[in-house]
C-alpha cells in the first residue's frame, strides 16, 4: 500500500510536489550551510535516488520568492570564471522551515488515512 | 575534465540576453547554472559540444524557458523595492523628521482652509507634477548613462530609477478627478484635513522615490547584490 502512495506522488508529481518545493529547499539549507541553485537540483536528485526531480523552471523562481521573504540570504563569490550566489537560511527561515516540516508531515498523515486507512 | 572557458561564459550571458534575460543579476546566475550542468554533461560524455549541451541544459528549465524565473524575481523585487520605499516613509513620522512632516502638513492645511482653496490645490498639484516630470526625464538620463558605463542593467537599478515615473503615472492618471473634487468643495473641516494628509503623503511619496531613493542608490544596489561591488 505504501508503494501505492509513492506511486500517487509521483505520478503527478508536477502538481503535488510544487507545494512542497520551498518545503525542500529550505530543509536543505537547514542543514547545509549553504547552496547554490544547480548544487541544490543535485542534491535532491541525489537523496530520492532520481525519483524526485526539481525543474530549473520551477527552482530559481521559488528561491527568489523566498529571498524577498527574507527567509533567505544571498552571497556571491567567484568561482572558477565565474560568479556563483549562494542561499543561506536567515533565522526567520530556520522557524519556517519548522512550520513547514510540520505542515508537511500533517500532510502527508492525512493522504496515508486516505490513501490506507489501516496505517494511519 | 573539460571545463568552460572564459569564451564560453560570455556566450552563455549573450545565450541568456537572447532569451529575453536582460538583467544581469539573473543572468549571472543562470549562466553560472548552465554552466555547472555543461561540465557535469562533459563528465559524462566528453565528445558532446558546447552547443548541444547548451540547448541539453537549457531545455530543462521547460517550455516557458526562463521566463518564469524573470516574473519571480521581478515580483520579488518589486516587494524589495517597496520595502526601501516604505522603511524611508515610516522615517518621516519618526522624530526629528516628523516635525517637517507635521509643518508640511499644517501648511496644506492652511492653504485648503482659505478662500483661495480650489487655486492653492492646483498649484500645489502642478507643482508636484512639473517636479516629478522633471526628475523622471533627469532619471531616466542618469539610469542610461549608468548602463552605458558599466554595460549591465540591474532589476533594483531600473527600479529605482524608473519605477519612480510609475507612480507618477498613476498620480497623473487621476488630475481629473482631482480636478472634479476640486470644483465642488466645501469648506468642512474634514475636507480639509483629508486632503492636507493626501497632499502630505503625496509630497513625501515623490520626494522618497524621485529624490531620496535614487540618491542611495549605491548604498541599496549593495544591500540588493552581493556581487555588484564584484
Amino acid at each position: 500500500m505504501h508503494k501505492k502512495f509513492m506511486y500517487i506522488c509521483f505520478m503527478s508529481n508536477s502538481k503535488l510536489y510544487k507545494g512542497s518545493l520551498t518545503t525542500i529547499i529550505l530543509k536543505l539549507l537547514n542543514e547545509n550551510d549553504k547552496m547554490y541553485g544547480y548544487e541544490i537540483t543535485q542534491k535532491v536528485k541525489a537523496l530520492t535516488k532520481g525519483q524526485l526531480k526539481i525543474t530549473e523552471g520551477a527552482l530559481y523562481p521559488a528561491l527568489h520568492k523566498l529571498e524577498a521573504e527574507g527567509l533567505l540570504s544571498v552571497e556571491v563569490k567567484k568561482v572558477d570564471n565565474r560568479l556563483r550566489k549562494y542561499y543561506k537560511i536567515t533565522e526567520n527561515g530556520e522557524k519556517e522551515t519548522t512550520n513547514k516540516l510540520d505542515e508537511l508531515a500533517e500532510y502527508i498523515k492525512t493522504m496515508q488515512a486516505l490513501v490506507n486507512p489501516k496505517l494511519a | 575534465m573539460q571545463k568552460i572557458n572564459n569564451e564560453q561564459i560570455e556566450e552563455l550571458y549573450a545565450f541568456t540576453r537572447n532569451h529575453f534575460v536582460e538583467y544581469y543579476d539573473l543572468q549571472t546566475e543562470l549562466v553560472d547554472h548552465l554552466a555547472n550542468d555543461i561540465e557535469a554533461m562533459w563528465e559524462k560524455q566528453p565528445e558532446l559540444n558546447f552547443e548541444d549541451a547548451k540547448n541539453a541544459a537549457f531545455k530543462k528549465f521547460g517550455v516557458f524557458g526562463f521566463l518564469e524565473p524573470i516574473e519571480q524575481k521581478q515580483k520579488a523585487m518589486g516587494r524589495r523595492y517597496r520595502g526601501f520605499l516604505w522603511n524611508e516613509f515610516k522615517a518621516w513620522f519618526t522624530l526629528p523628521k516628523v516635525v517637517f512632516t507635521l509643518l508640511i502638513f499644517v501648511i496644506f492645511y492652511a492653504a485648503f482652509s482659505s478662500v483661495y482653496v480650489k487655486y492653492f490645490s492646483i498649484t500645489f498639484y502642478l507643482g508636484i507634477a512639473i517636479w516629478s516630470i522633471y526628475r523622471t526625464i533627469q532619471l531616466n538620463r542618469i539610469f542610461r548613462r549608468r548602463k552605458e558605463k558599466s554595460n549591465k542593467k540591474w532589476m533594483m537599478e531600473e527600479m529605482i530609477f524608473k519605477q519612480a515615473g510609475g507612480t507618477l503615472l498613476v498620480f497623473m492618471s487621476q488630475i481629473h478627478t482631482f480636478y472634479n473634487l476640486s470644483e465642488s468643495f466645501t469648506l468642512n473641516a474634514y475636507t480639509v484635513a483629508g486632503l492636507a494628509t493626501v497632499f502630505t503623503i503625496l509630497f513625501l511619496v515623490s520626494y522618497i522615490s524621485f529624490q531620496l531613493l535614487p540618491e542611495k542608490a549605491e548604498e541599496l544596489l549593495n544591500k540588493t547584490y552581493p556581487e555588484y561591488a564584484l
